[in-house]
């Protein structure tokens, strides 16, 4: 079941290649130098509460010596269902014609009722005025708000950037083009593991990607009907059966 | 049954201990004084809500600067004063001739002193006070160049993104779009940034705040001319 939108030019999406992700963090630390996202220091950690608008999950398989890594990058994933939008009693987050979920941090009361709804842990509260060293007083990204104690925050497909491309784009009195905007995480990632796109544009790389068969979402039986798409990792031992050693 | 109520008075009159007599009529006296102030409380808020606040308690939106640029003499087109008590001609300046930024950015920008320097260098006599400060800062004057602490008279909300360049855009797109109006060039940017800061050519002395540019205001300039209201298109 999806709701009935207005039809607009643009659908943003992401579609995030598991297999080619090293899990090497890099996105992690885009997020966070684009979004200022407070710093998470140790003890944060140890009573789960550090924030990260995108993480890598890491799973070990098999037994030593022949065990593996696996890695896969979440982020929000911006559901058509969102678990997290009826919830909320000020209309906080809400889901923009876009395919964008959004969260005003200044109309957010910090009841976390989305953040216990969402399945995917991808919301963060801030219980802490978020302070930096004084270092990084002037490394704060000016285009984003600096949220405070007390409100949720999560990620929003660095929502600034998409509105400086759509606002060139109207300059010059044009469609966006695809890949020309661009999230700090799919900006960061060495090898191309996330792409950030526009679904509603069936030539942009996004809709193809998502036409390959590997693709999933996550927790499908939750109905959420996410825009973030993964692509499974290809498995060449097992496809190889024993004979790969 | 008025003589009743006489002696019903007088009665009391006479059991009523002294200190109560005078408690009662301060009480009076005094509850009235609560609601004066409160009603004056409350009107100030329900102003300060609506659109600017009342200007007490300094609460005004006057700003001093550190020097006192004339935004008449560069933008208007009249005839006015200038500190050394001169008749000068307005000269009708474009505002983006020094907020150049307006047109391509975020923000409107405030031009560098050497940006002053170019005309004020040569143009100006040597006694005005305001232009020795402003060749001082630039380095014609003296060896030990300071910039100059503009004061920001509009400032939105941190969790407003404000980007003037589709803005103005769209007004000198729009004109019939423009609420303001100016005494400086009518045509160009001047008329189009009335809208929102009023008539800042004619404001003798510093620049005040006259529009209250509340979320309301915004929104309601955004659905008359079919922009955006989604809430993601300024707050992120």
């Amino acid at each position: 079941m999806t709701l009935q939108r207005e039809k607009r030019d643009y659908s943003w999406g992401m579609v995030v290649d598991v297999d080619k992700c090293t899990g090497c963090q890099a996105c992690v630390l885009a997020c966070q130098a684009e979004n200022n996202v407070p710093l998470n220091l140790q003890d944060r950690f140890e009573r789960a509460r550090a924030m990260q608008w995108i993480r890598v999950e890491r799973y070990w398989e098999g037994e030593f010596p022949d065990v593996k890594a696996r890695f896969i990058p979440i982020m929000c994933q911006h559901c058509e269902n969102a678990p997290c939008e009826p919830v909320c009693p000020v209309f906080a987050t809400y889901h923009n014609n876009e395919g964008l979920n959004v969260q005003v941090y200044n109309r957010c009361v910090g009841t976390r009722y989305c953040a216990n709804g969402c399945p995917y842990i991808v919301r963060f509260f801030n219980y802490w005025e978020p302070v930096w060293p004084e270092a990084f007083r002037n490394h704060l990204n000016p285009d984003v708000t600096v949220r405070s104690r007390g409100i949720m925050e999560k990620c929003s497909f660095c929502v600034q950037r998409i509105r400086r491309g759509v606002r060139n784009a109207e300059r010059d009195g044009r469609k966006v083009v695809d890949g020309e905007i661009q999230t700090a995480c799919t900006q960061a990632c060495p090898t191309d593991a996330l792409v950030f796109g526009n679904f509603n544009d069936e030539d942009s790389k996004v809709s193809k990607m998502k036409k390959d068969d590997r693709h999933y979402t996550l927790l499908p039986h939750l109905a959420t009907d996410p825009n973030v798409v993964y692509l499974a990792q290809i498995d060449t031992d097992r496809s190889a059966g024993e004979s790969h050693g | 049954m008025l003589a009743a109520l006489l002696d019903f008075l007088r009665e009391k009159h006479r059991t009523t201990p002294t200190w109560l007599k005078v408690l009662i009529p301060v009480l009076g006296v005094g509850s009235l004084g609560v609601v004066a102030v409160l009603g004056a409380v409350l009107a100030f808020i329900v102003t300060a809500w609506l659109g600017q606040p009342i200007p007490v308690l300094g609460f005004d939106q006057t700003i001093e600067q550190p020097i006192p640029f004339s935004h008449t003499i560069h933008a208007g087109t009249g005839v006015y004063e200038n500190s050394l008590g001169d008749q000068v001609q307005g000269l009708g300046m474009d505002c983006t001739f020094c907020h150049r930024t307006v047109t391509t950015q975020a923000n409107a920008g405030i031009p560098p002193v050497q940006f002053c320097a170019y005309c004020h260098q040569v143009i100006g006599k040597n006694e005005s006070e305001p232009l020795t400060q402003i060749r001082m800062s630039a380095g014609i004057i003296g060896d030990n160049p300071q910039p100059i602490n503009w004061k920001r008279v509009h400032r939105m909300p941190d969790h407003v993104r404000f980007v003037h360049e589709p803005h103005v855009r769209y007004l000198l797109d729009h004109p019939q779009a423009i609420t303001g109006t100016s005494t400086g060039t009518n045509i160009g940017a001047a008329s189009v940034c009335s809208t929102c800061h009023g008539d800042v050519a004619s404001m003798k002395g510093t620049v005040t705040q006259v529009e209250p540019l509340k979320m309301g205001q915004c929104v309601n300039c955004h659905r008359d001319n079919n922009a955006p209201t989604d809430c993601a298109s300024c707050h992120h």
